[in-house]
């Protein structure tokens, strides 16, 4: 074991490579956890899963390493057992909050010491003072951009990066946040391996398994489609609505607009031949490098990663933040603007262009310049509850 | 395609020594070839040596020939889940009909084909006339494009690859396209397992996609306080920005200035321009230390500099895990030149002109069609319009496979 890493650091990251070589140790299968004597490590394993579904914090028991060491693996054989993929991603995201937390408070050479040995990246301590920034941390540049693409804030593209020869520089909360990203994306990916996507546990903890569906259960509307098949033309935001104007007027579009408006057709539940549709009016279409594109996006070739749309935050520095209407104001993300319009029944037989009658929908009417008024009139008779 | 062209092709690959067609990793890349006047590709073709793949190329002479970027398990498979992707290389494509150089306006036509309204040099996004977009080209390539094509992989080379992506000139080839333009190869390990995502992340930083000027540490200290900026010694994109605005200050007119941000601000930064300067240079990270000029306009000076900085790359090769492209010393069925290696050292003087020329001596009759002024080699023709000529075999060859000719006997 590494100098540098206690046994308490194991516990606070089982995610270590020398938390596996400590299990090991044990040489313990799963079966042999069903033992009365192992029912503390199930049972904060069953907790660990539980809390994730939940969002309830779960305090580590540094008092007892040993437990939140042969815990960690044995709530994940859960999650995956599970076959739910929500509830592998919320593990994996809980599991990467609770990291991330935790790396903020330690020291630079700790950190370090951990994104060694548990990703194996080349970390460099480095003491790079700007002007108001302290980058203490460089990174491989192939390792950088394993994760990072990950975040869709601007500050996090390459672009914005101070880079010197292959290496990205880092400032500590920066490094922790990706190293956290790294292993929520890890979680994620083992999902679908060989070996992974069909585990199934021991017939003696399965039980446990049946404990966790019902708290799954209570989640299921949150899981389950949360948008209707297709595009919702009703809950579109402006933003989107400007987007597909251009494109029916034949206009070709910015990269970043394509990729804003393919990425949330995507994500709204339309397939990569109902997105070509959309660009089939640009003159410069091209179907199969369209084609190329929106897949790459969907993650259907090329990378395995689903895209989001960028945040308003994002749309806005590109221009692409059209007419923000009031609705607009309360969202900091064009999906977030969809699905709060979709649940108010936007689409709901409004006719084209009517507004949803959510509240917004209602107190409108206040002037848009001439016809406005007529138009809000229309609004707000259709905002009545029918 | 003419039987002339295919007999020179055939004797062109006869006499082809079989290792020049050797790439990184030979038996782990997919080939591909595309016959001519064919429109699909022969695809997932798997060699084991150079001369299977020569003897390959003197059988069928095909017009272009493709290796995989990738490297894969099963280069033969056609379903890419069977092909066993194993990583690929990051390539780089500069093409001059991209770039916007003054002399298209010399060799350069389009037409609107919904109004026919013609015009000539860089084609226009829309019609002018009837604002349609379905534009048709008539291109060709000049020393003068292949020059701005060539300044451009320099860019590439010396201002990122090098000093931003640690990579060294041991570990990149560049190639001649063999026709408009250069390819850069990045064979390195390190970036053979990029996903798509981070490749788009290479391609956004070299062509400056999202460049946030303030986040690279530009601020001003209290509402109306000093502003401070970054140093043009940092790294990446923060000091290529100070360094773009410092060249861009001190190379402009007032007039220039003007255009960018507004008569106030220009005047003010025009009477202070040394003090700006040497600010810059001498004192960072304070910037300025004069007043008359607020954070938004240096913004908007960021911008317009760091525009003359990026580099102008086809991005979506970039972006492609597993891209095809042309085969080094292959012939490209459009020029009857050939894809031709160049070292860094050799790159200045590389005339592709010349040097990627692949039949030497010889002559041939040909009844020109229409051609603007072209050089191939010493020889030089055109423009000329519907006459006969007798030609060296490489520029004859050049413009039958252009399509501007028809052999004559
Ligand atoms: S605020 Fe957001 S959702 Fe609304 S138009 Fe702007 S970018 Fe779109
Ligand atoms: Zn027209
Ligand atoms: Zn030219």
């Amino acid at each position: 074991m590494s100098k540098m890493l206690t046994k308490e650091d194991l516990a606070k990251y089982p995610f270590l490579d020398q938390s596996a070589a400590f299990i090991e140790g044990y040489n313990l299968t799963l079966s042999d956890l069903s033992a009365p004597a192992y029912s503390g490590i199930v049972g904060r394993a069953v907790e660990r899963v539980r809390c994730s579904i939940e969002g309830g914090a779960s305090p580590l028991q540094l008092g007892d390493p040993e437990t939140e060491i042969l815990s960690y693996p044995l709530a994940l054989a859960l999650v995956y057992a599970s076959r739910v993929r929500w509830l592998v991603n919320r593990f994996a995201t809980f599991e990467a909050k609770r990291c991330e937390e935790l790396l903020k408070m330690e020291t630079a050479p700790k950190l370090a010491e951990v994104a060694k040995a548990s990703f194996g990246w080349r970390v460099g301590l480095e003491d790079l003072k700007l002007e108001w920034e302290r980058l203490t941390f460089s990174l491989g540049m192939a390792e950088y951009l394993e994760v990072a693409p990950q975040f869709h804030s601007p500050s996090w593209k390459l672009t914005n990066k101070y880079v010197d020869r292959g290496r990205v520089f880092l400032d500590a909360k920066d490094f922790a946040r990706l190293l956290a990203e790294n292993l929520k994306l890890r979680i994620i990916r083992k999902a679908g391996e060989e070996g992974v996507k069909d585990f199934e546990l021991p017939a003696a903890l399965q039980p446990h398994l049946g404990g966790i569906a019902g708290l799954l259960e209570g989640k299921r509307q949150l899981y389950e489609d949360e948008f209707p098949e297709g595009l919702v033309d009703d809950a579109r935001p402006p933003c989107i609505v400007a987007i597909m104007n251009d494109l029916s007027a034949g206009k070709s579009l910015s990269h970043m607009a394509r990729f804003a408006i393919t990425t949330f057709m995507l994500n709204v539940g339309e397939s990569v031949d109902g997105v070509l549709k959309l660009f089939g009016n640009v003159a410069d279409f091209d179907e199969g490098k369209a084609r190329y594109q929106v897949e790459h996006i969907a993650g259907i070739t090329g990378s395995r990663t689903k895209y989001a749309p960028p945040k308003c935050e994002v749309l806005r520095s590109f221009g692409l933040c059209a007419e923000p209407d009031r609705l607009c104001a309360t969202v900091s993300h064009p999906l977030n603007y969809y699905k709060r319009k979709v649940r108010a029944g936007a689409g709901a037989k409004a006719p084209t262009g009517g507004e949803a009658p959510t509240r917004e929908g209602r107190v409108k009417g206040r002037g848009r310049g001439a016809g406005a008024a007529g138009v809000g009139g229309e609004k707000g008779a259709q905002g009545r509850p029918r | 395609m003419h039987k002339v062209v295919l007999d020179e092709f055939r004797g062109y690959y006869s006499r082809l020594p079989a290792e020049q067609l050797d790439v990184k990793d030979f038996v782990r890349r997919e080939y591909a070839l595309l016959h001519f006047g064919d429109q699909k590709m022969i695809r997932h073709l798997k060699f084991d040596s150079v001369s299977e793949l020569k003897r390959s190329l003197v059988e069928g002479v095909p017009a272009n020939v493709y290796y995989s970027s990738a490297y894969y398990r099963n280069p033969q498979a056609d379903d890419m889940n069977a092909k066993g992707w194993e990583g690929a290389d990051l390539i780089f494509d500069i093409d001059a009909d991209h770039i916007r150089t003054d002399c298209k306006d010399e060799h350069d036509t389009w037409a609107c084909l919904d109004c026919g309204c013609r015009g000539r040099g860089f084609p226009p996004d829309a019609c002018p006339k009837c604002g349609m977009k379905k534009i048709d080209t008539v291109t060709w390539v000049c020393e003068g494009c292949l020059e701005t094509a060539k300044r451009e992989i320099f860019k590439l080379i010396d201002d990122f690859i090098v000093p931003d992506f640690g990579v060294s000139l041991g570990e990149i080839e560049i190639c001649f396209s063999g026709h408009r333009g250069y390819h850069l190869h990045v064979v390195s390990e390190g970036v053979r397992g990029l996903t798509g995502d981070g490749r788009r992340e290479i391609a956004d930083y070299v062509r400056g996609i999202g460049l946030d000027p303030k986040e690279h540490g530009f601020r001003q200290v209290t509402g109306t306080g000093p502003i401070v900026g970054p140093d043009m010694r940092d790294g990446g994109w923060r000091g290529k920005i100070a360094r773009a605005i410092y060249e861009f200050v001190s190379g402009r007119s007032q007039e220039e200035l003007r255009a960018v941000v507004g008569p106030v601000v220009a005047d003010n930064i025009s009477k202070g321009r040394e003090k700006f300067l040497q600010n810059i240079s001498d004192a960072p990270p304070h910037w300025g230390g004069m007043r008359g000029y607020s954070l938004e306009s240096l913004m908007k000076i960021a911008n317009a500099a760091a525009r003359e900085h990026v580099c102008n790359i086809d991005e979506r090769v970039t972006l492609d895990v597993k891209r095809l492209i042309r085969q080094p010393n292959s012939l490209h069925g459009k020029s009857a030149l050939k894809t031709a290696r160049v070292s860094y050292s050799d790159l200045e003087r590389f005339d592709p002109l010349r040097d990627a020329v692949a039949f030497m001596g010889g002559s041939i009759k040909i009844y020109v069609k229409e051609i603007p002024r072209v050089r191939i080699g010493d020889c030089e023709v055109g423009p000329a319009k519907g006459t006969e000529m007798e030609v060296p075999r490489a520029l004859g060859l050049y413009l039958l496979c252009k399509g501007a000719a028809d052999p004559r006997v």
